[in-house]
């Protein structure tokens, strides 16, 4: 479990990095692209394409990170009434619920990759098409891990006598 | 089947599982049940990330997270308050007017709340105003502004009901001023009966706040200008404002380092990740049920039961209010808008109009009790109960439902600036 912790730290810290980078480049070329369009009636072929590829790496790893800080879009009609421990028990039933969901998310990404790598097209500068749209099937498996940690975290949380005392080296 | 499949869907969604998990969940099933291939769903996810003008959103995003991390909000106040000050209720109207600007720029995330809220009430009550007031005019401000570009419920509006962003950018300025307006004036109103002490207008503070903000009060016209001349499209619009803003914040007014970026970076492409993941699911679940036919069957329906054009809209008010209040904005959007859009049209509602209508109507929701999300991050902001909050922001409330009825009874308000 404290090597699995690691390891999602590490996987973190680079994608905060790919985020940084991406999302640089993307404001960069975006903007020359307008700079070139306008000054000089020009543009670089492969521009939009990659900046639309930048977006959905983007978006996916910050998916991936929102799991992994639990920055997750939901309703909480429930935890908006429940505190403590009472709260804790749906927060455990729904990552589990979230587990199987994205494990089905990575296969049905896999089969599309898959699909994808067989039609054989390419997106830019020649590279087949399948490689940037690897990061889906990647990042899901990620959101996976990530709602798997998350919820033997709550359950060691719950299984724990005394509850919310610091966590020690049983996690 | 599916009915159970829906109804377990809708309990999920109420204990806290994540929105996209339960909406990919609900359209893997369906297609499983009816022998589509599960990649389907990811066909839909991918096409909907490639969208051209999707690269709008990660970067408005990101320009609106340096803003509200930079000096933009304290200066933006000091601005009003030089120019509106010496008005009866000029700090409710300061209030009102900076909740606005920053939810347009942040993306009616909950951020308005708390990061302005904790400046403006203490504010608030050093200047006098009942407590009650303050509390309700916070709470309720919380996504006042919704409706001014570049505010990411508009965008996602547009790319999920396949209308124009520049039109619908356009079509909310005069409903989204009707608003604030109104709020302003029962603000001043109520500020001159529990007679808050003036402040004096002084035309060398008016001049030293405009010198301060002197690089961000160009700021509506990089963003609104070149949409509305028609010279750059809303994607090339967006890079040129996150452009503007790095260079303005970080290296004219330096309120923030470039070791502070990445973290940044990081912040608002979690929150874009997340509006991005729901917005691929529900174009999964979206075609799955066009495919089905199911907003056919729902016209039918309702063709039967409501006749008039005025009925369907009293009808959707209702139903929206209640959408934004339970579901949240941003699952409210994707789900329900690929539903109703096709409905709304065949009683001779315009799309634009109607994006109008929808984003007014989840913007009052999300203040509106039991469920109202401002209610209950004000409630943490403040360190005030649920209940005080449901009490105080009632006037408000009702005051944001005669602007909506405005805005959704007179098309010509959204409409006419597009003309």
């Amino acid at each position: 479990m404290r090597r699995l912790k690691q390891l999602n730290e590490v996987l973190g810290r680079v994608e905060k990095f790919l985020i940084v980078v991406m999302l640089s480049a993307m404001i960069l070329l975006a903007f020359l692209q307008i700079v070139l369009r306008n000054a000089f009636s020009t543009g670089i072929s492969w521009g939009d394409p990659l900046v639309r590829y930048l977006v959905l790496w983007v978006g996916f790893i910050g998916a991936s990170l929102a799991t992994k800080e639990e920055k997750h879009i939901t309703m909480e009609v429930f935890s908006r009434w429940f505190s403590g421990k009472n709260a804790l028990y749906p927060k455990i039933f729904s990552q589990l619920i979230s587990v199987f969901v994205c494990s089905l998310l990575t296969f049905a990404g896999w089969t599309f990759v898959q699909n994808e790598a067989r039609m054989g097209e390419a997106a830019f500068f020649n590279i087949p098409i399948w490689i940037p749209e690897v990061i889906i099937p990647v990042t899901f498996a990620l959101m996976t891990l990530r709602f798997l940690i998350n919820f033997a975290a709550g359950l060691s949380l719950v299984l724990e006598p005394g509850g919310f005392a610091p966590r020690g080296d049983k996690t | 089947m599916i009915l159970l499949a829906v109804l377990l869907a809708v309990l999920f969604l109420i204990i806290g599982v994540p929105i996209f998990v339960v909406i990919c969940g609900l359209a893997l099933y369906l297609f499983f049940a009816s022998g589509i291939d599960l990649s389907a769903i990811i066909i839909e996810m991918h096409r909907m990330a490639t969208t051209p003008a999707l690269v709008a959103i990660p970067l408005f995003t990101f320009a609106g997270y340096l803003l509200s991390e930079s000096g933009a909000s304290r200066r933006l106040i000091r601005i009003s308050n030089a120019l509106l000050g010496w008005l009866p209720g000029g700090l409710a109207v300061i209030a009102l007017i900076s909740c606005a600007v920053f939810t347009a720029l942040t993306g009616a995330t909950g951020l308005t709340i708390i990061a302005l809220g904790g400046i403006l009430l203490p504010a608030m009550t050093r200047a006098k105003y009942p407590e009650v007031f303050s509390l309700g005019l916070l709470t309720t401000s919380g996504t006042l502004g919704l409706l001014f570009p570049p505010s990411l419920p508009l965008i996602i509006y547009a790319v999920v009901a396949k209308v124009r962003i520049d039109h619908l950018f356009i079509a909310g300025i005069l409903p989204g001023i009707v608003l604030v307006v109104l709020l302003s004036v029962f603000s001043i109103t109520r500020a001159v009966e529990a007679d808050v002490p003036k402040t004096h207008f002084q035309i060398t503070e008016v001049l030293s706040a405009l010198r301060e903000a002197l690089w961000e009060l160009p700021l509506p016209l990089v963003v609104l200008g070149g949409i509305y001349s028609g010279t750059f499209a809303i994607s090339e619009a967006a890079a040129i404002t996150a452009v503007y803003v790095l260079l303005v914040e970080v290296m004219i007014y330096r309120d923030i380092g470039w070791r502070d970026l990445p973290e940044i970076m990081k912040k608002s492409m979690v929150l874009v990740g997340g509006v991005l993941i729901i917005l691929g699911a529900a174009m999964g679940l979206t075609n799955y049920l066009i495919d089905a036919e199911i907003p056919k069957q729902l016209l039918e329906l309702f063709k039967t039961h409501i006749e008039s054009k005025i009925l369907f809209l009293i009808a959707l008010n209702i139903f929206l209010l209640a959408v934004g209040c339970t579901m949240g904005i941003f699952s409210a959007l994707v789900v329900v808008v690929p539903l109703l859009s096709p409905i709304a049209q065949a009683y001779g509602i315009d799309p634009i109009h109607l994006g109008i209508i929808f984003l007014a109507n989840l913007e009052i929701g999300a203040s509106i009790p039991p469920l109202g999300i401002n209610l209950f991050i004000a409630s943490i902001r403040f360190e005030r109960p649920v209940l005080r909050l449901y009490v105080a922001s009632l006037p408000f409330i009702a005051m944001l439902l005669i602007a909506l009825a405005l805005i959704t009874y007179i098309p010509w308000m959204s409409l006419v600036l597009l003309k």
